[in-house]
């Protein structure tokens, strides 16, 4: 009986299983075949044994990572930075796409979208000195800006105080635009009709944000906030290295600079693996319980 | 449109918004219009904040380098085939995956979405996914950009919230009633009422693509295969070695550290044009109501 | 809209065909070319492909333009197959190690590391049983007994040949003072650190410069951070310390016999109080922590005939300040310390910069070991040699006939001759070696080297290289050893630049020395310490 019903639903579903097969298999093929490879984080790299043929270390890398002098400092660090991307990086482009989508003119419109999303193809390295130039206290252009302000020469990358706002502001300037794209594919969805009636009693354009345009972008959102919760521990690697100098280092120090400064030397592929297991792991449990809990309060959730 | 009786809320709401795009404009046009006028300036200039609201000491050595270098245009050619296939590949991948895990009869669709999601955060590393690729012969061969990494679990899931949340489900069963199946409902409904996510994926896809320099860094070593972006990168980097460098040696001294910052701002011009032309295409189809209308005529 | 469906599978379809034919002719290209390099043919007139890779700088030309080189592959009959890599390589070596996917050869500087070798045994080739096909590079090794020392491991298997360049000067860092500055001001010259501030301040206070503001001239500037180039640790030479640049980025120096680290020195502390006291007098660039080097470099060429920078620290004049400026600077000896009465020291690199380790190596995968050996040999020939550094002869240097050679000046007037170097041949990330005994006149960039470190002689003259340097060059790590120390360093240098940026710019040193030089010691100094004076007692019992 139970083979017949897995038959009859399989019968049902066959077109179903058609259209998803393919992305099963390359994801099967390219993401699953390699996954031996974790095995590294808990052995030695031994090239001529091949890649698991190293001695069985255990936790022995993990250990080494947790018991490392920066340790403390590197988990603090990195979790601030994203802590700080996400709460106020991730409300920004829904803002965005809010504002962006109330104006009337079309080619106002046209050339706010195109402009604010153009600044997401710039590479770290332009960015980086970019920021190095118009930030400079001395001669830059938010450096005068600031001394006009009243605000005196602040030296925004030279203190552990402005860093963290420094590199989030520069984030969200240079990505805001491009993420609020699909809140406004979302928006674009909304039943025109519904703006009709919602004029004809009489709702005012805040009301018309309030009921209409944001209930359309909730689904997206949680989504989209459920997998930011997976980056708590993922901070991007060049920007910041980038930016890192003596003076914001106690702050800018993160587990991906880490990584990338002790395998500098020698191929530390153990440890770096480890490290970066250690890493998946926090991020795949708070990307677990958020959808958990979205699961359960808002009947929306990942799987 | 109707231009009577504006009350004093809506005013208000206006003047606000009004101020807020202005100032939005203003801080994301500018330091765009610095990379154009410092792509063109003297660098030194440009680094002593001598540069602000015009470019100085103007000259097109940065252009002349970038283009003198033939592999541009190779770059050029091998990104726009990468960037049209691959993005193709990806939909043809994507869309129906996320069709089908958006529907809620279809029982294994929790179990897949658990074993997709899995893959953003555990994969096996560098060393063994490049194994796999040279056994399947995929390195250094065009086919790396597009079939490994075609299916993205992000966009996935991005296009499997699209249909959940604007396919009202009424809409199949009513289709099914007429005996549609789910590969006609698919291509006949589904997509054509899903331009404005198309576009979406589309262009986060091909912008993907777009700028991809690891794969070719990790996989490809000929010259003939180098997309733009690993080409541009080699510029870019090159430009940098300065630091630290110039003392070992004597290495490249004045004459090039005079232009090093041109080249860096030149090259963010000339791999964003094209996409810059790209956009206003598709942004018709982010216009509100696009999607309904098109159902209802 | 059914239409433009249809019309879009079409296109996929047809592309995908396209795709699919596409494919096919690849997969035959593939294997023809294996076939063709399978070949081997020997000194009988066919040449022997190879394959190599090549960490060059991204000025450099195509090798293929590059003459001197075509002649090496005849004359070694030869066909190499060049994979040029200008960046990213680090990134690339380890996917590239670790999957065994390698070519013939590695060209560049340490481009293979004697980590590598101890990590990925058995992929690369142990060159000391060849070496005898190859004369020149034995000639090397007998005239130059230090290369050897370099290229061998600690089993004694040769893995990358080093490369020798002869004409470099003994230091990296030279120190200037902008002299037209001291003479506008009518001062002379200081010789000590209490006279070097007087004289800051008064760049600081008075117009020196001359253009009428008194407030655009910056003191003193260097690149940012502790160690590494033209940083203000060469003070430090001031109280007896010498530095050398291999292993002082990271604070190490050898006294008396003894591995230390000025990090955690009492003589560090008072160059940082002094430099502490720079900065609140504003005698040191506010930015000099987070300039990045492009601004660095470019605030020191100041604007037009206007200097703006008064003492620093750089390879040359010109490369620092711009062929305009730098007739303005004068080039230093090492200013004396207070309460210090010993000699004074600077950084010594004649190692580092006249030797390069692993230079070329060899994969053990290659078909045609004497092939790749023979085109190894005729690189290390003399004459060749001069070529690998500064091009062919012909273009860029002129054969006097005599046995004479001499650097010609750029074709282009306006370029420098380093640039001039670096676009035309693979200048130092090449492989070679040039005898004591060449006789070649320098490039007018290599003179002014030579010439400005005149002032720097004294000091340096009074460095014995067998006692007071560490011969990071010569010593071979254990695996185990080796990955400790860098993990340590990582966190060493972490505190380190932090707490010397702070104590700079903002002061308190005095207070929070004790407490740092305990949390160093935790951050695993000792240790490191520890592990480099046991390598460095075994060194200087085996030689």
């Amino acid at each position: 009986m139970r083979s017949g019903s897995v038959f009859s639903t399989l019968k049902r579903d066959y077109q179903l299983w058609i259209m998803v097969l393919p992305a099963i298999a390359i994801i099967f093929i390219f993401s699953y075949i390699p996954m031996y490879g974790v095995q590294l984080a808990f052995r030695d790299y031994d090239f001529s044994k091949g890649l698991t043929g190293g001695e069985w270390q255990g936790l022995h890398y993990f250990k080494q990572f947790i018991d490392s002098y920066l340790f403390a400092d590197l988990m603090r660090n990195t979790f601030f930075i994203s802590f700080a991307t996400i709460v106020i990086g991730f409300p920004a482009p829904i803002v965005l796409a809010l504002i962006l989508n109330q104006i009337r003119r079309k080619k106002a419109k046209q050339l706010m979208q195109t402009t604010v999303y153009l600044p997401h193809f710039i590479s770290v390295i332009v960015l980086v000195g970019m920021l190095n130039v118009l930030l400079s206290p001395e001669t830059g252009i938010v450096g005068h800006l600031m001394k006009s302000a009243g605000l005196g020469h602040i030296n925004l990358l030279a203190s552990t105080n402005t860093f963290i706002p420094t590199y989030v502001l520069s984030d969200i300037w240079q990505h805001c635009g491009w993420n609020s794209i699909i809140y406004l594919a979302a928006l674009s969805t909304v039943d025109p009709q519904l703006y009709d009636s919602a004029k004809m009693d009489g709702a005012s354009r805040w009301q018309t944000i309030r009921y209409i345009d944001f209930p359309a972008l909730v689904p997206t959102i949680i989504i989209l906030f459920i997998l930011s919760m997976g980056n708590i521990l993922s901070t991007g690697f060049e920007k910041i290295f980038l930016m890192q100098n003596a003076l914001n280092l106690p702050v800018s120090e993160v587990i991906a600079t880490y990584v990338y400064k002790i395998g500098i030397v020698s191929n530390q592929f153990s440890m770096a693996s480890a490290i970066g297991l250690f890493n998946t792991v926090i991020n795949f449990i708070f990307l677990f319980g958020m959808n958990a809990i979205s699961r359960r309060v808002s009947n929306t959730s990942l799987f | 449109m109707v231009r009577h009786r504006l009350s004093s809320g809506e005013i208000v709401f206006r003047a606000v918004l009004i101020a807020l795009c202005a100032l939005i404009f203003l801080a994301v046009a500018y330091p765009l219009y610095f990379i154009v006028i410092a792509s063109v300036s003297d660098s030194t200039m440009v680094s002593t904040g001598k540069v602000l609201l015009f470019p100085k000491g103007t000259s097109f050595f940065g252009y002349n380098e970038i283009f003198r270098d033939e592999r541009i245009w190779t770059g050029y050619r091998n990104t726009m085939f990468y960037t049209i296939a691959g993005t193709l590949v990806n939909l043809l991948f994507t869309l129906p995956a996320a069709y089908v895990l958006s529907r809620k009869e279809f029982k294994a669709r929790r179990f897949i979405m658990f074993a997709f999601v899995f893959t953003m955060f555990f994969n096996g590393g560098l060393i063994p996914t490049y194994l796999l690729m040279k056994d399947l012969h995929l390195t250094n061969t065009f086919w790396v950009f597009i079939i490994p990494f075609c299916v993205n679990v992000f966009y996935l899931i991005i296009a499997r919230t699209f249909f959940e949340s604007s396919l009202p489900p009424e809409l199949y069963e009513a289709a099914a009633m007429d005996g549609c199946s789910h590969f006609v409902y698919f291509v006949k409904v589904a997509l054509p009422l899903s331009k404005a996510l198309i576009s979406v994926v589309g262009l986060y896809y091909l912008v993907g693509h777009w700028n991809d320099f690891f794969t070719a860094l990790i996989y490809i070593r000929d010259n003939e295969l180098k997309p733009l972006q690993i080409i541009l990168r080699d510029i870019l980097l090159s430009n940098q070695v300065f630091a630290g460098g110039a003392g070992t040696g004597g290495a490249a001294g004045g004459y090039a550290q005079k232009y090093a910052d041109q080249i860096k701002y030149g090259v963010i011009i000339v791999s964003t044009l094209p996409i810059l032309v790209l956009y206003p295409f598709l942004q018709k189809y982010f216009e509100k109501g696009v999607m309904i209308g098109s159902v209802k005529g | 809209m059914r239409k433009k469906i249809y019309g879009l599978l079409s296109l996929i379809l047809v592309v995908s065909a396209i795709l699919a034919g596409c494919s096919g002719s690849n997969g035959g290209n593939e294997n023809e070319s294996v076939n063709g390099s399978s070949g081997n043919g020997g000194g009988d007139g066919e040449k022997v492909k190879l394959t190599a890779i090549i960490t060059k700088h991204a000025l450099t030309k195509p090798l293929g333009e590059m003459e001197w080189l075509q002649q090496v592959e005849d004359a070694a009959g030869v066909d190499i197959e060049w994979q040029e890599i200008t960046a990213d390589w680090g990134q690339k070596k380890g996917t590239m190690l670790a999957s065994g996917d390698v070519p013939d050869l590695f060209v560049g500087p340490n481009v293979i590391t004697d980590a590598d070798f101890a990590q990925f045994q058995g992929l690369f080739q142990d060159l000391s049983e060849l070496v005898e096909q190859a004369p020149n590079v034995q000639q090397m090794f007998s005239e130059k007994p230090e290369t050897k020392a370099i290229a061998t491991q600690r089993d004694g298997r040769i893995f990358g040949l080093p490369k020798y360049q002869a004409f470099w000067p003994d230091t990296v860092n030279r120190q200037y003072i902008n002299q037209q500055w001291l003479d506008n001001l009518g001062l002379s010259t200081p010789t000590t650190w209490d006279e070097l501030y007087d004289v800051l301040v008064a760049f600081k206070e008075q117009d020196a410069n001359g253009n009428g503001d008194s407030s655009d001239e910056i003191p003193m500037d260097w690149p940012g951070g502790i160690g590494g180039y033209f940083n203000p640790a060469v003070l430090l030479g001031s109280m007896g310390i010498t530095l050398a640049s291999d292993v002082s980025g990271q604070g190490y120096f050898v006294e008396d016999g003894q591995v230390k680290n000025f990090l955690t020195d009492e003589r560090y502390k008072e160059m940082v109080i002094f430099l502490n006291k720079l900065y609140k007098a504003g005698l040191i660039n506010p930015e000099v922590f987070t300039h990045d080097y492009t601004k660095f470099q470019s605030v020191a060429r100041g604007e037009g005939d206007t200097a703006k920078v008064g003492f620093t620290w750089g390879w040359v004049a010109s490369d620092r300040f711009g062929e305009q400026l730098a007739p303005q600077y004068a080039s230093l000896p090492p200013l004396k310390a207070p309460n210090y009465s010993g000699p004074l020291s600077w950084s010594y690199d004649y190692y580092s910069l006249n030797f390069g380790i692993n230079h070329i190596v060899m994969s053990a995968k290659t078909k045609n070991k004497e092939a790749a050996m023979r085109f190894i040999n005729e690189l290390y020939s003399p004459k060749v040699g001069i070529q690998v550094l500064f091009g062919s002869i012909g273009p860029n240097i002129k054969d006097n006939g005599d046995g004479t050679y001499a650097v010609l000046p750029p074709q282009d007037a306006k370029m420098d001759p380093g640039t001039w170097k670096w676009t035309s041949t693979w200048a130092d990330n090449g492989a070679f070696y040039i005898s004591d005994s060449t006789q070649l006149t320098l490039g007018k960039d290599m003179q002014e080297v030579l010439t400005h470190s005149e002032p720097l002689k004294d000091a340096l003259s009074q460095v014995n290289p067998e006692t007071d340097v560490y011969p990071a060059m010569f010593i071979k790590y254990e695996t185990a050893d080796n990955n400790t120390m860098s993990l340590n360093n990582t966190n060493v240098m972490n505190l380190a630049n932090a707490s010397f940026a702070k104590w700079v710019t903002k002061g308190g040193v005095e207070n929070e020395w004790d407490a740092y030089v305990n949390e160093s010691k935790k951050a695993g100094l000792n240790q490191n310490l520890e592990i480099m004076q046991k390598y460095y007692d075994e060194y200087k019992s085996t030689n």
